[in-house]
């Protein structure tokens, strides 16, 4: 009945790994090693974390005069090898990026779909609520928090989460502003789709590769945070092991042993370098509209 | 045409864009002249390389990526294509041939005001003193017939409506007294009534000037209204030119009479329109032969080699094996 | 089947849609034509239900759908179905053929796997798509493929009543006649009545059996399409008519076709909101809007003083 139309030509489809291609290398490593040691990191450090050897405290690291191989990083005061330590550390760094982004990011990109999806009223409510959570400083929020809970991982991701799902629910929100007047989820309406399938459908998938690039860029905000509340004495305790008690630990001996606090801030340097890299070359990837933000 | 020498003349261009995905051959063997006085309408579907055609002959290729590869390009017989960037930029461009393009918004900036845009190649090029190129510019939106210009040089283009952006890059673009005018699309985003008075404008320009005019158009309405020669152009290559009358009602090109049958028209109520089966070829690897074989009614094996422009009347010539045969 | 009533919509100040009454009759193509920004696309919206009227009614097989309890709301959804301008937008772009165009079905219906695919299969092929294109994406379509998808999409609900918003405007010259003669098929075939908004004067001519002229947010003339076209009572429509180029270089454009700049809808002109640009306006145009009155023809109607003066007591009779 109709005129004879071509069939389609079929396009390849991008083997997923095929899509890292480009993907800054050294970031990448980084990155790979901190999760490989977070789930094996038993099998390769050569001590135990909590090992305490007072004979051996205070060893610089090998390249140094003093330095031997047996602890490559050294030792702290009391005698704790550097390195297992920094490894053991990527377990709670990891663990604790993971809830928290999950967490704030779910939080957050539900707010943020159901503000920019029914606007209005509803619109108006939420974005009171996250300008008047945005204007607290995380800091004295996390103080709070920490005094209330009890100083610990749980808590700190708690803390983390109640800092960002704003910054989700907000970058969120624009996006759906704009899909919603797609012509698709017209269509949908006119169908009579129901509202949530419509959130599901078509706005969830098409806000996927935003919350990717967010969900890495804060990687490296919540290793960071969470090694400040551990500094201060309001995050992870002994005997879990985390850079941020490292740091702490090690500050009162920064004149007589500097590696013990430069080992673990270099960890998290590193760490959050990476995933910040990683995290731009994704955005420019995936969504270069997210470069303003 | 006039047994004058033209004021451009095309042969054999070949302008391909080199992407990731492949090399596009936009324009892949285009013969073209325009004469002095002369209305060209290069009509084709989107995608044909009506464009990269027009840009070509100012060289504003997409950076990097567009390359003119063969051919010539020659204004009052001077050729373009080996010029310099820095003299087509300073003599060339603007000056001897000026363009005006689709939307109006992207040739006008929004940050400087009217007055501004359209004296500032009197001062700048032309060499101008300041109140002289204001009056230039009076006068020349005075004649794409912009309402008491002298109050609204302080203006800025989004206080302007549509159709008087054009006018405006009109009066820019046939300000220096160009010879050849390129318009690309110059109707396509304004309403009927608007297109009715810059196609009335485009014609009197014409008429005034004197310099040869390129509308590259996929409104075969417009073109009919305005040009005095067609050039079909179909996947990257002319395949008909003619004088507009002939074109229109003696096409001989299967692509031209297809194309004239699938359009409505008014007062043709009631008929069916013939649609054209398929789809344009990919210009990334087009087909040897014809380019139209795929969607032509009267392919032949012979199609399967590219056919050679032939002489069908009087200055009008197809590239089809089969030209002017009856379905 | 579907009546506006006195339908009004307004942005703060502007006022795209401004008191349009309008019948669309079962089985007829009305066409809705003008200029860009005179609200053509905000009527589809209404219609459509994806915006509520600011004032007046729409009414469809005499229900208000203001007043229509969720059920029946539900029933309209499936009779009331659109396409859109842009095949770009309109297809979901993470969707594969087969979800995009199963949508409609499922939600409204539970059928299983084998049996909502053999329907998928089938309304590809009434547009003349072949089954394989079901698990494909959108963007490996050409526009006028997509655009065959998102008809498809339509028809899955079987509806009565399909909204095309400039549904060929977006695609190739070459490509336009195989939409519109499918759509002309599927007309046949399903018996469906078509609104179709466009501003290609020779595209209505062709395609729509009544015509209405919208300027400004209002409908200045409304009739068969034969009328319209053949008669056209109202002044902005002969200069529309008179605007349109022709495929024909022995066809002259009126020089000064119409003169003059399109108003703006934040600001119409009073009265008639055409006065300005008219080139027979009286001074009664700009003070007084024009009540719609017969033109020439069985239910052709044009808003426009003199025509009002020349057979004032032959008012329009309402809509029914
Ligand atoms: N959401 C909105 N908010 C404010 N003004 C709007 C909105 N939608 C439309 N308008 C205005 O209403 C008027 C009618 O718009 P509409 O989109 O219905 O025009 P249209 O006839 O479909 O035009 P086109 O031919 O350009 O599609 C315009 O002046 C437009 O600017
Ligand atoms: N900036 C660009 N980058 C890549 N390809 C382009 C670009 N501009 C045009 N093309 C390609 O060149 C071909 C001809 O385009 P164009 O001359 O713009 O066509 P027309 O003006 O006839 O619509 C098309 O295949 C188009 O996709
Ligand atoms: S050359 Fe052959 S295929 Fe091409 S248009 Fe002519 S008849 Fe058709
Ligand atoms: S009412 Fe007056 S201004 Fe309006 S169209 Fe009629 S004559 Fe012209
Ligand atoms: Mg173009
Ligand atoms: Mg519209």
């Amino acid at each position: 009945m109709t005129d004879v139309v071509q069939a389609p030509i079929p396009m390849p489809r991008m083997a997923w790994l095929a899509r890292l291609k480009g993907a800054p290398v050294i970031p990448l490593v980084i990155l790979g090693t901190v999760v490989f040691c977070a789930v094996a990191g038993g099998l390769v450090a050569p001590f135990d974390p909590n090992d305490a050897d007072l004979d051996a405290a205070f060893q610089p690291p090998f390249w140094a005069k003093e330095g031997s191989w047996s602890h490559p990083l050294g030792t702290d005061n009391l005698g704790r090898d550097i390195l297992s330590r920094i490894i053991a550390g990527c377990r709670v760094s990891v663990i604790v990026s993971l809830y928290a982004i999950a967490f704030s990011g779910a939080i957050g990109a539900l707010v943020g779909m159901i503000s920019g999806y029914f606007g209005g009223r509803v619109d108006q409510v939420i974005m009171r609520l996250v300008e008047i959570q945005m204007s607290i400083p995380s800091i004295a929020l996390a103080l709070l928090l920490a005094a209330a809970l009890q100083p610990g991982l749980g808590t700190v991701v708690v803390v983390i989460v109640f800092t960002y799902w704003t910054w989700y629910a907000r970058i969120i929100r624009g996006e759906v502003l704009s899909l919603k007047t797609r012509d698709y989820v017209a269509f949908a309406r006119v169908a009579g789709v129901s509202t949530p399938v419509i959130l599901l459908r078509h706005l969830l998938p098409n806000i996927m590769n935003t919350l990717l690039v967010l969900a890495t860029l804060q990687v490296g905000q919540v290793i960071i945070f969470e090694a400040s509340l551990s500094f201060l004495g309001l995050g992870i305790q002994q005997p879990d092991v985390s850079w941020g008690l490292m740091l702490s630990d090690a500050r009162q001996y920064i004149s007589n042993a500097w590696w013990a606090i430069t080992m673990p801030g270099i960890a998290i340097m590193l760490t959050c370098l990476a995933a910040n890299l990683f995290g731009d070359w994704l955005r420019d990837r995936l969504d270069p509209r997210l470069r303003q933000m | 045409m006039t047994a004058l020498a033209p004021v451009l003349a095309i042969e054999g261009l070949k302008t391909y864009i080199h992407l990731k995905r492949g090399v596009v051959r936009a324009v892949d063997g285009v013969d073209l002249t325009v004469g002095a006085g002369e209305t060209l309408g290069l009509v084709g579907e989107s995608g044909s390389g009506k464009s990269m055609t027009g840009l070509s002959i100012l060289r504003l290729l997409p950076k990097g990526a567009g390359k003119i590869v063969a051919g010539s390009i020659r204004l009052d017989g001077e050729e373009l294509t080996t010029l310099p960037e820095k003299v087509l930029a300073r003599d060339v461009r603007g000056r001897r041939v000026a363009m005006i393009a689709q939307d109006p918004m992207t040739s006008l900036n929004p940050v400087f005001s009217i007055g501004d845009q359209v004296s500032g190649p009197f001062r700048y090029h032309g060499g101008l003193p300041r109140q002289e190129a204001r009056a230039a510019a009076i006068d020349v939106l005075q004649r794409v017939r912009i309402p008491s210009p002298e109050k609204r040089l302080g203006d800025y283009p989004h206080q302007f409506s549509g159709g008087q952006r054009q006018r405006i890059v009109t009066a820019m673009a046939i300000g220096r007294g160009p010879r050849l005018l390129i318009a690309d699309e110059p109707t396509t985003a304004l309403d009927v009534t608007i297109q009715a008075q810059m196609i009335a404008l485009l014609r009197r320009l014409q008429q005034e000037s004197g310099a040869g005019i390129i509308l590259i158009t996929h409104d075969l309405g417009v073109a009919a209204s305005l040009c005095n020669r067609i050039a079909v152009m179909y996947a990257g290559r002319i395949v008909e030119t003619g004088p507009v009358r002939e074109v229109f009602r003696n096409p001989a090109h299967p692509y031209t009479r297809a194309l004239l049958a699938a359009i409505p028209k008014l007062g043709s109520r009631g008929r069916r329109l013939v649609a054209i089966p398929g789809q344009p070829p990919s210009l990334i690897d087009p087909p040897a032969g014809c380019r139209f074989a795929a969607r032509c009614p009267l392919k032949v094996s012979a199609c399967d080699a590219y056919p050679q422009t032939t002489a069908v009347g009087p200055n009008h010539s197809v590239a089809c094996w089969r030209a002017g045969e009856a379905v | 089947m579907l009546v506006l009533d006195q339908v009004s919509k307004h942005y703060g100040a502007v006022k795209a849609v401004d008191g349009v009454s309008l019948t669309v009759p079962e089985g007829q193509t009305l066409a809705l034509v003008g200029e860009s920004g005179c609200g053509k696309t905000t009527l589809a919206k209404l219609i459509l239900m994806l915006e509520k009227p600011t004032t007046g009614r729409i009414l469809f097989d005499g229900q208000d759908l203001a007043q229509m309890s969720r059920s029946q709301l539900k029933g309209y959804r499936r009779q009331v179905q659109a396409v859109f301008q842009d095949p770009y937008a309109s297809l979901n772009p993470r969707l594969r053929v087969a979800s995009i165009v199963a949508e409609p079905i499922l939600a409204h219906e539970r059928p299983d796997r084998a049996s909502l695919k053999k329907r998928v299969e089938e309304l590809l092929d009434h547009v003349g798509l072949p089954a394989s294109a079901a698990s494909l994406f959108p963007h490996e379509f050409s526009g006028g493929q997509r655009q065959r998808i998102a008809i498809a999409r339509a028809l899955a609900l079987r509806p009565r009543l399909m909204v095309l918003d400039e549904p060929v405007s977006a695609l190739d010259v070459s490509i336009r006649a195989q939409v519109l003669n499918l759509l002309a098929d599927i007309q046949q075939e399903f018996s469906l009545t078509y609104l179709v908004i466009a501003h290609d004067l020779a595209l209505v001519e062709h395609f729509s059996t009544q015509t209405a002229v919208a300027y400004l947010g209002r409908i200045v003339e409304h009739g068969a399409t034969e009328d319209v076209f053949g008669a056209p009572s109202h002044p902005y429509t002969r200069a529309l008519l008179e605007a349109v180029p022709q495929p024909d270089p022995d066809h002259v454009l009126p020089d000064a076709a119409l003169l003059g700049e399109i108003a703006s809808a934040l600001d119409p002109p009073s009265g008639c909101h055409f006065h300005p640009r008219c080139p027979v306006a009286v001074p009664i145009c700009p003070r007084e809007r024009p009540a719609e009155v017969n033109a020439p023809g069985a239910g052709h109607t044009a808003a426009c003083h003199l025509l009002a003066a020349a057979r004032p007591l032959e008012h329009a009779a309402s809509s029914p």
